[in-house]
């Protein structure tokens, strides 16, 4: 089963941890997978652009089937392996809720994490302004504040939306990723047990980055945040 | 069932749109709604921010579930009633995985439709560019030339069945005809525009004042360029 799947990723990727987390999860260890280095531009080759026209990593293939979306690969994978593995969509409506409401919040914490930590990627120079440098950080912290409030009852096996779930899978990476470029373990002290009751997880320990790629601020760019 | 739904919503807004097809497709009319006035900025009233602190919509409760994002609507709703209404995931593994992709994907779509049309309201005067504005435009124009290769075959996003990639990809869709894109120069998806505007549930939740010009809104004719 893992042999028919092939993932090409590239280290400190959130998108591409998400996937490695689920598929560890799942017990399909063994799948075929290729580490790619951003710094070389390997993520525009012509061997992820066959697969992914975006020119984006994850990439992943389960025989013909293609889903690079790292949120669509996790929900399909389980799905397809619902039965395998750690159940990762609970069972009880209100849980299931919570679940896909904060799997699909979490996309939000993307956003408002690379408006940050790469401004100067996405906005070229002459477009640049001090008023939206600074609005990003305020949104950023208004975020921050929402996902607190929401890990207030924070503890081993009640993440956010009870046992270990997608949402996780999707938010982790995340917030390991906030916390990797400075983020103030006084001021988000929730998020702060969250993250350092999950590091210890299985799947998150054996798929943790090789390395972290910095942002073009270093890798403090969150310290006052 | 349908009676312990309330749906707070904004005419016109994709996500509250995809909820609003995803509620009619499981057959679950009669839900409470209210639609709220954008230009008087009921969006941020009590009644919004209650539900949804983000002060968006749509503001969304199945019984005292919250679910605001519009994809954990239609997720949610399908999940609770798989067997009630239409069936919105494929069986087949590989047009569900296609699903998946296509949803998700999906989300490019309507970020680079909001970034062209809602420009002037989500940058503040200072802060706009010509030079963004055109790269918007190049950025909408290429995923537009993505989707067109996507509906060469169909006649649904996942293959041959409609499901939750067409509830949720549809509204951002048809947010762009509204403004004016070409239908000749994206023949596969104004196929399917036209072929979707027409099934019972997209009709039903047609957006009210949808031909009306917005008060202090972009131009209808704005992406006839791109």
């Amino acid at each position: 089963m893992a042999k028919s799947m092939n993932l090409q990723w590239a280290a400190g990727s959130a998108p591409c941890w998400r996937v490695m987390i689920t598929l560890e999860e799942k017990k399909l260890q063994g799948y075929e997978h290729k580490l790619l280095s951003f710094e070389e531009g390997q993520h525009k080759s012509q061997e992820v652009l066959e697969i992914n026209p975006r020119g984006q990593v994850p990439t992943f293939k389960h025989g013909d089937s293609i889903i690079n979306e790292s949120t669509g690969a996790c929900l399909y994978l389980e799905s397809v392996f619902k039965d395998q593995g750690s159940k990762l969509i609970p069972d009880t409506p209100a849980e299931q809720a919570l679940m896909y409401q904060h799997m699909m919040e979490g996309l939000s914490l993307t956003e408002k994490l690379n408006l940050v930590v790469y401004y100067e990627w996405f906005v070229p120079e002459a477009e640049r302004h001090e008023s939206a440098v600074k609005r990003n950080r305020e949104a950023l912290v208004s975020e921050l504040q929402l996902w607190e409030g929401y890990l207030q009852n924070v503890a081993v096996g009640s993440y956010l939306a009870g046992a270990f779930s997608l949402a996780d899978v999707v938010v982790f990476p995340n917030v390991a990723y906030a916390f990797r470029f400075g983020l103030s373990v006084v001021r988000f002290p929730k998020l702060a047990k969250y993250y350092s009751l999950l590091k210890e997880r299985p799947s998150i320990k054996t798929s943790w980055p090789p390395h972290w790629v910095p942002g073009p601020q270093g890798f403090d760019v969150l310290k006052d945040v | 069932m349908a009676k312990d739904i309330t749906l707070l919503w904004v005419a016109g807004s994709p996500p509250c749109w995809r909820v609003m097809i995803a509620l009619e497709e499981k057959n679950l009319q009669g839900y409470n709604q209210k639609l709220l006035s954008f230009e008087k900025g009921e969006h941020k009233s009590k009644e919004v921010m209650d539900i949804n602190p983000r002060g968006q919509v749509p503001a969304f409760k199945y019984k005292d579930y919250i679910l605001n994002e519009s994809y954990a609507a239609c997720f949610f709703l399908e999940c609770q009633h798989k067997a009630q209404g239409n069936d919105l995931t494929p069986q087949c593994p590989k047009e569900l995985a296609q699903m998946y992709q296509r949803m998700f994907e999906g989300l490019n779509i309507s970020q680079k439709g909001i970034d062209v049309i809602a420009y002037n309201w989500r940058v503040p005067e200072g802060e706009r560019h010509e030079s963004a504005q055109k790269r918007n435009k190049e950025a909408l124009t290429e995923e537009l030339k993505l989707w067109e290769g996507y509906l060469q075959q169909g006649p649904y996003l996942a293959g041959k069945t409609f499901s939750l990639a067409d509830v949720v990809v549809f509204p951002s869709v048809a947010i762009l005809y509204r403004f004016g894109l070409c239908e000749k120069r994206y023949p596969n998806l104004a196929k399917y525009y036209n072929c979707l505007k027409e099934r019972p549930s997209i009709k039903a939740s047609w957006p009210p004042k949808w031909d009306e010009d917005i008060k202090g809104g972009p131009p209808r004719d704005l992406l006839k360029d791109i």
